[in-house]
């Protein structure tokens, strides 16, 4: 066996986008409240395969673990999780809330959903994120053309199916958050 | 698989499919950096913790 190749690397499942997490820090918000707001927003790692998400996933702590304050986003590569970025100036968002602590499974069936392509508009989607706060969870999934009302609500309802949410979910456009911050009303109810 | 309609073939996983892979991948991928301030808040501790090989 003096000629053996070594073996090939195993082959990983690709996906069909890049994603990337990124984390924004209640300790560094916290150091330094007089930042722009998103400037505390650092991208961790990006992954195109199957399984680099799970390597990644497995070792970072899931929502019920993470500080209060903290943001933890899962947005597809190159679109940046704020109102600015071009991809989702447009956009909008659906929320859902949880009890406090009781996030972890719908916060990964939502990036489960996300990265195997499982909705029918998923070139909306720009990404999700999950807000730890004092008195509960919150995941967020944000669109791109809020204007498009029929994808936007195939999305809502999709998403409360995959994770058998039975609430009704409000979709809100980020142009309102911007001027109206939390008296923004939501535009679609599903 | 077209589900988006764009006449280009989607890859969609099942979550049960995806599911299948979580407990093979345990090891942070290679190459994997995130700044000293931030892993503390972020990363499970038991893995991040070096392991002494005997």
């Amino acid at each position: 066996a003096k000629d053996m190749a070594p073996p090939p690397p195993p082959v990983k499942h690709p996906l069909e986008h890049s994603w990337t997490f990124w984390f924004d820090n209640p300790s560094v918000k916290n150091k330094q409240p007089q930042a722009a707001w998103g400037s505390s927003i650092r991208p961790v790692y990006t992954f195109s395969t199957v399984e680099d998400f799970w390597s990644v996933y497995n070792n970072i702590n899931q929502p019920s673990k993470l500080a209060v304050g903290a943001d933890f986003h899962c947005f597809k590569y190159k679109i940046e999780p704020k109102w600015e970025d071009p991809v989702c100036a447009n956009g909008g968002k659906w929320t859902m809330t949880f009890p406090k602590g009781k996030s972890d499974t719908c916060w990964l069936h939502t990036l489960l959903a996300m990265i195997g392509e499982q909705f029918d508009y998923g070139d909306e989607i720009c990404g999700a994120v999950v807000n730890v706060r004092l008195r509960q969870d919150k995941i967020a999934l944000w669109t791109k053309n809020a204007a498009n009302k029929a994808a936007q609500e195939s999305i809502g309802r999709q998403w409360k199916e995959f994770l058998d949410y039975n609430d009704s979910i409000g979709f809100i456009f980020h142009e309102d958050a911007k001027k109206l911050d939390k008296a923004a009303k939501n535009q679609y109810t599903v | 698989n077209d589900h988006h309609g764009n006449g280009i073939m989607t890859i969609m996983y099942s979550r049960d499919f995806l599911l299948k892979f979580a407990e093979k991948c345990t090891e942070l991928p290679k190459g994997f950096e995130i700044p000293s301030d931030m892993a503390g808040a972020l990363m499970v501790s038991s893995f991040n913790t070096p392991h002494e090989s005997y």
